[in-house]
């Protein structure tokens, strides 16, 4: 080997650096813009998922209950 | 870094407005839960709340689907239940005590999309600055820029959920964007 243990302990150092760095950088560039308040809003609303379990309850909850009276429009159409 | 202009949204909605088709309660609670969620989080700004309100709003809309006359779409009736809801929730004297006290419950935050630790991080904090804007909104600025984003709704449709004319809501969403904008930048 050419190199000493301090020169490999250097080199080591400034990958682990350029890491950070490249880590950084990508991390900036993962942001994203925004063309409009509504469109931040709208990709906020995708990564929000309602709980499973709100599914769950609300099919016990149905369970429970009587059915459901038909809307007029649905007596008149058949709906 | 988030960046948001506050280039005004597409005036043109009633073209992108899609007609609900529903065949069954599993598939209504598909087709508009996320929205309601969303809608009730971002007013509420608890998800444990949201869920509970989320619960109540498919519930009553069973209950009361005789009373459903189909002048507006499924999705502006459940929204206007989601409302009326979340202002009841919010004035009881309860509610503001719990949210005072219980701080468990705020830091829990809700569930996202998306697996990646990193993502779900960018996600939450992201999730974090947008409810701390809305929250420092007035309500009635929240409320439509909350209803804007949804694409399936008309301004017809917004302004009769919000009690006021189409050209009321335009002017507000002018001010309520650049308001968000300005508090939103705050967040960072």
């Amino acid at each position: 080997m050419d190199t000493n243990p301090s020169q490999r302990r250097l080199q080591h150092q400034q990958q682990q650096e350029q890491t950070t760095e490249q880590q950084t950088t990508n991390r900036v560039q993962a942001g994203r813009e925004f063309a409009s308040v509504e469109d931040l809003l709208r990709y906020d609303a995708s990564q929000t998922t309602p709980p499973a379990r709100i599914a769950e309850r609300l099919q016990d909850s149905l369970k429970a209950e009587p059915p459901p009276k038909r809307s007029w429009w649905q007596r008149l159409f058949g709906g | 870094m988030t960046c948001v202009r506050s280039a005004s949204a597409t005036e043109d909605r009633n073209s992108r407005r899609a007609t609900p088709h529903v065949d069954s309660w599993s598939e209504l609670y598909e087709q508009h839960a996320q929205h309601v969620y969303y809608l009730a989080l971002r007013t509420v700004g608890d998800p444990t709340q949201a869920e509970d309100i989320t619960h109540d709003v498919f519930l009553k809309a069973f209950r009361h689907l005789d009373q459903f006359r189909g002048h507006s779409s499924i999705r502006t009736w459940l929204y206007r239940i989601t409302i009326n809801h979340c202002r009841s929730v919010q004035a009881t004297w309860q509610n503001r005590n719990i949210l005072a006290t219980d701080n468990a419950q705020i830091l829990d935050g809700p569930s996202t999309n998306t697996e990646d630790p990193f993502r779900v991080l960018e996600v939450q904090e992201l999730g974090e600055r947008i409810q701390k804007t809305l929250d420092a909104l007035p309500a009635e600025y929240s409320l439509l820029l909350l209803l804007v984003a949804d694409e399936q709704l008309s301004y017809q449709e917004i302004a009769s959920l919000t009690e006021q004319s189409p050209d009321a809501v335009r002017g507000k969403l002018y001010r309520a964007r650049k308001a968000f904008v300005t508090e939103f930048q705050k967040t960072e």
